[in-house]
């Protein structure tokens, strides 16, 4: 029982719908069903909200993740996004789709994050200092993993080489990719999420592309 | 086509995604201009091995810790006024009937307190309260807490079922260890042989 759970049971969330949080994700998941949370979540129903949150907190840390690289960072940073969308969520009107909300949200915390960190804290610790061999991969602090480890490790260096690529490329170019080609979103969406004209994501999708494709063309020719 | 196509169909066909005559039309209009040529295959290429190498759902770590924490946060704000949608801003009568309520109970009690003797001291065995149920969060799947409080032992005991039993070869780094000298005011306790 989680704490949404616990203070709903308690009466003070209002009353309790039976129903646990439906796992998925919203490309899955009708825009319907969405907008129906959106609506219970708006009235104050805190376990909609959570609902909201199991459904779409996969693809928002997927994003964010890719585009912070860092797995502590991302974390945070989608929590920011959640509770920022909860507090906007009443000035959310049904004109877009929640999911490319959400996005909007994630975006404007992936830039401020990045904003933030720009002059470097004097001191600060950077976990980007520290190099990834250190890390034992087999510690039990980090995530089970699913996948066989011969799929995992061909994944993971796939995914390494990737990373690699997108970090040479500038933040707005990174994310017009990672929202196309990874996420899926459509170019409109991609232009309301980035506060940019259509033919400014097409731009920047261009050089993206073609500068990917350079960088990764030992990868493509492997295949 | 002659005339060119706008952005939005450019891009539809850029991504494979228009059908029929419109498809037919700007690909006519594209097979003279290379570079939207180069532009739809750099898409073919590029979109395919991003979507092999990265993730577009990844849960993060700890899931329902993650919800726990969302929620812990907005009752958190909601608890200090913040603006959320479940908790409207107090009306007017509220906001100043609870702090005046407040300080007259406050003036009554004091008030009472200057006339009333003290009574006699009835020892009284102290009311038990109920401990708070602890929330036990265990960050792997399939393990399950139990907690347990025993005050006349003064002991707690928090179980751990499913965790991974630590090898004989760990070993606990040098950093985590304390080693503290006894104090002189402590006594020495000679322990009998066996």
């Amino acid at each position: 029982m989680n704490i949404f759970q616990r203070l709903a049971s308690n009466g003070l969330l209002g009353p309790a719908e039976s129903g646990g949080a439906a796992a998925g994700t919203p490309g899955d998941a009708p825009q319907e069903e969405d907008e129906a949370l959106v609506l219970r979540a708006q009235a104050g129903d805190m376990r909609a909200y959570d609902e909201l949150v199991t459904r779409h907190r996969g693809r928002i840390y997927a994003m964010i993740r890719n585009m912070v690289k860092n797995e502590t960072d991302a974390w945070d940073l989608a929590q920011e996004a959640f509770i920022k969308a909860w507090q906007a969520l009443p000035r959310f009107e049904a004109k877009a789709r929640f999911s490319t909300w959400l996005y909007r949200i994630a975006h404007n915390a992936v830039y401020d994050h990045a904003r933030r960190r720009r002059p470097e804290g004097g001191g600060e610790i950077n976990d980007e200092i520290f190099n990834r061999d250190r890390i034992d991969p087999a510690a039990v602090a980090l995530p089970s993993e699913a996948r066989s480890p011969d799929d995992s490790m061909v994944g993971d260096e796939l995914r390494e080489k990737i990373e690699a690529a997108l970090d040479k490329l500038s933040p707005e170019h990174r994310e017009a990719v990672i929202l196309k080609d990874v996420q899926g979103l459509a170019y409109k969406e991609i232009a309301e999420v980035m506060h940019c004209s259509l033919g400014t994501v097409m731009s920047r999708l261009f050089y993206a592309r073609q500068k990917l494709q350079s960088l990764l063309k030992d990868e493509y020719d492997a295949r | 086509m002659n005339t060119t196509p706008d952005e939005e169909l450019l891009a539809l066909w850029v991504d494979d995604a228009l059908e029929g005559t419109t498809a037919a039309e700007v690909e006519a209009w594209a097979a003279s201009r290379p570079e939207w040529l180069e532009r739809r295959e750099q898409a073919r290429q590029v979109g395919p091995l991003l979507r092999a190498g990265l993730p577009a759902v990844e849960e993060p770590p700890y899931a329902e810790f993650f919800n726990a924490r969302i929620a812990r946060e907005l009752a958190r704000e909601s608890g200090a006024g913040a603006v959320a949608p479940s908790f409207g801003a107090p009306g007017r009568f509220r906001r100043w009937f609870l702090p005046a309520t407040a300080v007259a109970g406050m003036m009554l009690c004091f008030w009472a307190g200057t006339r009333i003797s003290p009574a006699p001291v009835v020892v009284a065995p102290d009311p038990v309260a109920a401990p708070p149920a602890p929330y036990l969060y265990t960050p792997e799947k399939g393990v399950k807490a139990a907690y347990f409080a025993s005050q006349p032992a003064e002991a707690m005991v928090i179980v751990l079922d499913g965790v991974a039993a630590i090898p004989d070869s760990f070993e606990i780094p040098d950093t985590a260890s304390v080693v503290r000298e006894p104090d002189a005011a402590t006594a020495e306790i000679d322990t009998a042989a066996p």
